[in-house]
């Protein structure tokens, strides 16, 4: 675990220090919202570590600041929202980088091909006038160099048409080819354009197959509409794998889904963080998903990160009242209780943000201390953080 | 439960939607939403319908209204069919019986205050006017947990929470005596559906309410209801007092119930995945609907529709091979250290 304890901001691009153990160190992101109401201070100092294979789940309720945080990673807050302060280290390929930092052009380089993004609804998202097939080969296209797939597929077709012997064909001509080619698998030549149109597709074809689409070949050719929820969640993650990212967000990819498609497709990107070697950002509301997929979780409420541990300790010990509240709230299938523990009141409005805590006015631990002053980030056991004054649960009498 | 008396009775219902095409609109086929179901429901009980998006929950809610016509089969409500009445007699029925909807924001009029539309039910029958329209109003909104202030606003000026609980003061607003819950929280986050769900505990004992609570959250049906009925592509798969989550009997209940995430991380990995999805209603399997997707299936799934049956304390499954089935979980449970309640 990461500890960045003392602020040793203020450093130039390349003095960059990360924990390498992590791919996504994110310290005291502030994203705020200008808008005709007022400043919307949707992300206040949120931090948050995701290590190199991990699952990362961050849950909270509507309006708490989730998906903007996917989004602040990924530089894609529109206006009226800006980003204002804090860093977001990822560990690229060469090195790591604040990506609140590089340029517009890098930051092109990087989304949808180191870090990519499943969004919620899947009926909105694949533009519904391209071939599944052509809208994956587009992703491809822009962030790969297929040469050398180019060449590769080519060895593969000879080997083919040498294996079967179709009618017409000169077998010495064949070898002959096929030596030429696979001469050039060291130093590829530029491919045309239409050469690097199959190669991507066929890449496309081989994602489909890759995410468990039954006749990928078929469905690559079909248009959105064609497809069930289930499979068009399945063509978009092909899609935001297709760049064999480092991090996959996932914001709530399976919420629209039925439970037994949702079971599907979580079994799916767990198979899939293992064969790809990606760690995977979950984004949801569901604390069901997080104890069945996520190896850490954080907890979000109004803009910050209220408390971050393994999976394991937060479900077994929690120490936040919020969290506590909320894993009360939810009805089990596995118990029965009369009624459920309900926490009174509702999310605040962030244009006008409780002071200090800002789940104080909510929690039944408030002191004078909670109102006026805003909780330390502190470790309450090895890689178990929270922001509370008074943290409950089984740490009760701590202090 | 065979001492209770019934306050709806469902009967072969079945509701099919025309599928009409070509020049002329001619019907080319059937969406068979609800397709021949039977079930009661007892006076005083919560009857939980779940299953996945398709099913027909939804529909049957809707059917034993009378808001969509029934394509045959009876509803009866205390004894009196409510697919076949006049309309006179059935706005006498209706003024007993009430739905609140799944988006709180669709079913209230942006342009009415909240005043209006909780009150509108009662101006229409001609129960109140005036002032003492204003406190029946006022007294509706104090069991929900708003106050006098909220009289005069709209619908955009409360949140998600707060619309639903208005939308439950209006559906009670007539007094009834049975409620269709559909999807009630499902739009909801979990810190405002657990104050719904109390809150409609609360009213349940408070006006001696008879719910249908639609929903295809598991947990919240679970949570709410004395009895559960498991739904697939039309039809009751099976109808259970006990535990749905120990005694699932049907291998759909049980693939279903396995397939729900629980907020548990010692119990990961026990879904059973399903292949493939649910098929088309238009056209659905023959035999047994779940057999293309049944680990169980067997030739006579294919050809035999399978009755719900009584398997004892009114547990009713409608699988050929119901008890006699390995289904694989309760092991599973119990090997994790799952304690199992009686």
């Amino acid at each position: 675990m990461a500890v960045e304890e003392s602020q040793e901001s203020v450093d130039t691009i390349e003095e960059i220090e990360m924990d390498p153990s992590l791919v996504l160190d994110v310290k005291g992101l502030v994203t705020r919202f200008y808008t005709y109401e007022g400043i919307v201070k949707a992300l206040d100092g949120v931090t948050v570590q995701l290590k190199r294979g991990d699952t990362l789940a961050l849950v909270g309720e509507t309006g708490c600041g989730k998906s903007v945080t996917a989004k602040s990673i990924m530089r894609l807050v529109d206006s009226p929202g800006r980003i204002e302060d804090g860093q977001v280290l990822f560990m690229d390929e060469d090195g790591p980088k604040d990506l609140l930092k590089i340029t517009e052009d890098e930051m092109r380089h990087i989304r949808g091909n180191r870090i990519s993004i499943v969004f919620q609804d899947p009926a909105t998202y694949p533009n519904p006038v391209f071939k599944i097939g052509d809208q994956i080969a587009e992703v491809i296209m822009l962030h790969q160099d297929l040469s050398l797939d180019v060449v590769k597929n080519k060895i593969e077709d000879l080997e083919e048409a040498i294996r079967s012997m179709p009618e017409g064909l000169d077998y010495d001509e064949a070898v002959d080819r096929l030596e030429h080619y696979k001469s050039l698998l060291d130093n590829p030549p530029e491919p045309t354009l239409n050469e690097k149109k199959q190669a991507a597709k066929r890449k496309a074809i081989a994602m489909l197959d890759l995410v468990r689409m039954p006749s990928a070949a078929q469905v690559a050719n079909q248009y959105p509409h064609e497809l069930s929820g289930g499979m068009r969640q399945r063509a978009l993650i092909a899609m935001s794998l297709s760049c064999n990212p480092s991090i996959l967000i996932a914001d709530e990819a399976t919420t629209a889904l039925d439970v037994t498609v949702q079971a599907q497709v979580l079994k799916l990107l767990n198979d899939l963080k293992s064969e790809l070697d990606a760690s995977i950002i979950i984004i949801t509301h569901d604390l069901g998903v997080v104890a069945e997929t996520c190896t850490t979780v954080a907890v979000m409420y109004a803009g910050v990160v209220v408390e971050y541990a393994d999976t394991e300790e937060l479900f077994s010990n929690p120490v936040h009242p919020y969290t506590t509240g909320l894993l009360e709230a939810i009805p089990k299938l596995t118990e029965r209780i009369d009624r459920l523990k309900q926490i009174e009141g509702t999310v605040p409005n962030l244009i006008n943000p409780p002071t200090g805590c800002r789940f104080h006015p909510r929690c039944q631990f408030a002191t004078e201390k909670c109102a006026n002053e805003r909780p330390v980030r502190e470790e309450v056991k090895p890689g178990h953080w929270v922001e509370c004054w008074h943290p409950q649960g089984s740490m009760k009498g701590r202090k | 439960m065979a001492e209770l008396e019934p306050l709806v009775e469902v009967r072969n219902l079945k509701k099919f939607f025309p599928l009409s095409g070509g020049v002329f609109r001619k019907v080319l086929g059937y969406v068979r939403a609800v397709d021949d179901i039977s079930f009661d429901i007892y006076k005083g009980e919560t009857l939980g319908l779940v299953g996945e998006s398709g099913c027909g929950k939804t529909t049957t809610g809707r059917t034993i209204l009378n808001l969509i016509p029934a394509t045959s089969g009876q509803v009866l409500f205390e004894g009196r069919d409510v697919t076949n009445v006049g309309r006179g007699e059935m706005r006498d029925i209706r003024r007993n019986m009430s739905i609140v909807f799944q988006d709180p924001m669709a079913s209230l009029d942006p342009r009415i205050t909240i005043k209006k539309a909780v009150g509108e039910p009662l101006l229409v029958n001609g129960i109140a006017r005036g002032y003492r329209l204003r406190q029946m109003v006022l007294e509706l909104l104090e069991k929900v947990g708003l106050n006098e202030d909220h009289l005069n606003r709209f619908p955009h000026e409360f949140s998600g929470g707060q619309r639903q609980r208005i939308c439950i003061a209006r559906a009670l607003a007539l007094r009834p005596k049975f409620v269709v819950m559909d999807e009630p929280t499902s739009s909801t986050d979990v810190s405002v559906q657990a104050q719904t769900l109390n809150l409609m505990k609360d009213l349940q004992d408070e006006f001696d309410l008879t719910y249908l609570f639609i929903s295809h959250n598991l947990s919240v049906v679970k949570h709410m209801s004395d009895r559960v009925a498991v739904m697939y592509l039309g039809k009751i798969v099976e109808m259970t007092p006990k535990d749905i989550f120990q005694d699932a009997m049907h291998p759909y209940s049980a693939a279903l119930v396995s397939a729900v995430p629980v907020p548990d991380p010692t119990l990961r990995g026990r879904a059973q995945v399903l292949a493939g999805e649910v098929p088309s209603p238009i056209n659905p399997p023959s035999g047994c609907r779940f057999h293309p997707r049944c680990r169980f299936a067997t030739e006579r799934c294919k050809e035999e529709v399978p009755e719900l049956r009584d398997m004892g304390d009114g547990h009713l499954v409608a699988c050929h091979y119901a008890g006699e089935l390995d289904l694989g979980y309760k092991e599973v449970l119990e090997s994790e250290g799952v304690k199992m309640e009686a």
